[in-house]
């Protein structure tokens, strides 16, 4: 499986740049219009998650961001050092918006639903000194109802 | 490379603040779009609208600003709507369910 890293400092304004990179490795695989579209929102909430998330009093904190793909996808792993996201027991809560009065919804909480509602596969692993999120999209395939 | 810098019109009328939203919504211009929103937000005497025609590109960040802006404005119970909403915005709306909650307007005015 060939890999191609990026790094970015853990900051908003540099998630542009993951976008741009994912743009480009996906169009040279020949995803599609829509494809590539549902993969940059995807990848930019798991970078929003670092983001927000992690350690904010290193000036120094960064966020690695991997391509790998084969025949069959591209696996977009975003990791970040630091503070530990809580996000596996979000993956089971994840949800839509509810079907509620206007006054009755919550503001946030959405994107890691669309993270699994864009991508084919959806796994984090916590591990002693960050998270990293897997997110793969299979070329041309069926998606697959979870 | 980036094609276009995302950014804030505002437009006035009779009846209605009008704000064209154009380039990227994402997490990076949160601040941008809190401060353009923040003159207006509260004006009952107005209706609300946000143009995304030129918007290219949001995601969850976005999409809860969008969210809080309906429930302030339903609050306040003043008119708020999201006009000509691109094919592309459009999913993303219906995936997360805020389409049901959004009023697009006559296209007429937009």
């Amino acid at each position: 499986m060939n890999a191609i890293r990026l790094q970015i400092p853990a900051h908003a304004d540099y998630i542009d740049m993951v976008r741009i990179c994912l743009f480009g490795i996906a169009t040279k695989m020949n995803f599609s219009y829509e494809d590539i579209e549902d993969m940059k929102v995807a990848v930019s909430e798991a970078c929003n998650n670092a983001v927000i998330h992690g350690a904010k009093d290193v000036a120094s904190e960064v966020i690695d961001i991997s391509f790998e793909s084969d025949t069959t996808g591209l696996t977009i792993k975003v990791k970040n050092s630091g503070s530990v996201i809580s996000i596996p027991n979000a993956l089971d809560k994840a949800a839509p918006l509810p079907d509620v009065e206007v006054s009755g919804l919550r503001v946030g909480g959405l994107g890691i639903y669309l993270m699994q509602a864009l991508m084919d596969e959806v796994d984090v692993k916590t591990t002693e000194d960050g998270t990293e999120v897997c997110l793969t999209k299979f070329l041309s395939a069926t998606k697959e109802y979870s | 490379m980036k094609a276009e810098q995302f950014q804030i019109e505002h437009e006035e009328t009779n009846s209605q603040h009008i704000l064209h939203i154009i380039g990227e919504l994402d997490l990076s211009v949160v601040p941008q779009l809190r401060s353009a929103l923040e003159p207006v937000i509260n004006r009952t005497d107005k209706t609300l609208v946000l143009n995304l025609k030129n918007l290219k590109y949001i995601d969850s960040t976005g999409i809860g600003i969008i969210v809080s802006v309906l429930k302030l404005r339903d609050e306040l119970k003043a008119p708020f709507y999201v006009r000509e909403i691109p094919p592309a915005i459009k999913r993303l709306f219906d995936l997360t369910g805020i389409s049901r909650y959004l009023t697009e307007g006559t296209e007429a005015q937009a």
